[in-house]
């Protein structure tokens, strides 16, 4: 009976001490984990919760700062063994650290959606940019194609474009869907030719595959030319 | 007199790559220029040079063509 009450009293005593260390930590955490605590582990959780206010605050003062931070911050707490139970109490106490935090995270979660999102505009800004004088001097001076296979080539785009004049003038009973398909297998000739040899060529033609079309299906346009 | 020959050989024996090179190329040309026209060929394996701008091509497939440009300024392949 007492061995019981004394296995009784151990099991308190061993729970009873577990529980002053977590209160002890969670004091200790806030202190310490404020000045990097709130770009430790809190961040990705913060954006999502607090955006409605944060701006009004963070975009004075904040983007400037915080931006490269959040970044270091979210990897080094992974890294810690510690981190993590100190950034998941938080999430216990949100008020507190959604009032505070919420500054700096916001304005550093809308800029990398900026950065993005800027190159993945430029990008498909630069193909169109056409310059048919350059591809044909590319064309020309290319060795990645023999002088029987240029000249074949430009047999082969002569012949189209005499066929799109016939058919602008109504000479040529055919289709622009036809014509589309021919153009379509003629740069496909070209780029099969150019890819292995010479690859920035190839990628020049078929970035300007579009634009040439616009070209040869707009009478005017071709009219131009 | 031997270095002569010793030099004329090694001239030969030099310019033998650069030979081979102009004639691979040659052949992809053809190669290239059957496959652009339509022809079945597959690969042009040999070639053979009647003039300037005018040779005998002979296939992996066995066809043989005679490439060569006209007076309209077109490449003709012409099935012999």
């Amino acid at each position: 009976m007492p061995v019981a009450l004394f296995a009784a009293s151990l099991c308190v005593l061993s729970v009873a001490g577990c529980a002053p260390v977590e209160r002890a930590q969670q004091p200790e955490a806030r202190p310490v984990a404020a000045p990097p605590g709130p770009t430790v582990a809190i961040e990705p959780r913060v954006p999502a919760a607090v955006p409605p206010t944060a701006p009004s605050q963070a975009s004075a003062t904040e983007p400037t700062v915080v931006t490269p931070e959040p970044q270091v911050a979210a990897a080094a707490p992974m890294a810690d063994g510690i981190a993590g139970p100190v950034a998941a109490k938080p999430d216990g106490s949100a008020p507190r650290t959604s009032a505070r935090v919420p500054a700096a995270p916001t304005p550093a979660a809308q800029p990398p959606k900026k950065e993005p999102s800027a190159p993945v505009i430029a990008k498909p800004d630069a193909p169109p940019t056409l310059d048919l004088k350059a591809l044909e001097t590319r064309l020309k001076e290319t060795k990645a194609i023999g002088v029987f296979t240029k000249l074949t080539v430009k047999n082969q785009v002569d012949d189209l474009l005499q066929q799109f004049r016939a058919y602008y003038q109504g000479k040529l009973k055919t289709t622009l869907t036809e014509l589309r398909r021919s153009y379509d297998m003629l740069v496909l000739k070209v780029l099969a030719l150019l890819q292995d040899a010479d690859p920035p060529l190839a990628s020049a033609i078929a970035a300007s595959r579009e634009s040439i079309w616009a070209i040869l299906s707009n009478p005017a346009k071709f009219a131009a030319v | 007199m031997k270095v002569l020959t010793m030099v004329a050989l090694l001239a030969a024996i030099g310019a033998m790559p650069a030979r081979a090179a102009e004639d691979a190329a040659l052949l992809k040309d053809l190669t290239s220029v059957i496959a652009l026209l339509g022809l079945p060929c597959g690969e042009v394996v040999s070639a053979t040079r009647l003039k300037d701008n005018d040779h005998i091509a002979t296939c992996k497939d066995g066809n043989r063509y005679r490439v060569f440009v006209n007076a309209e300024g077109r490449v003709v392949a012409q099935k012999q």
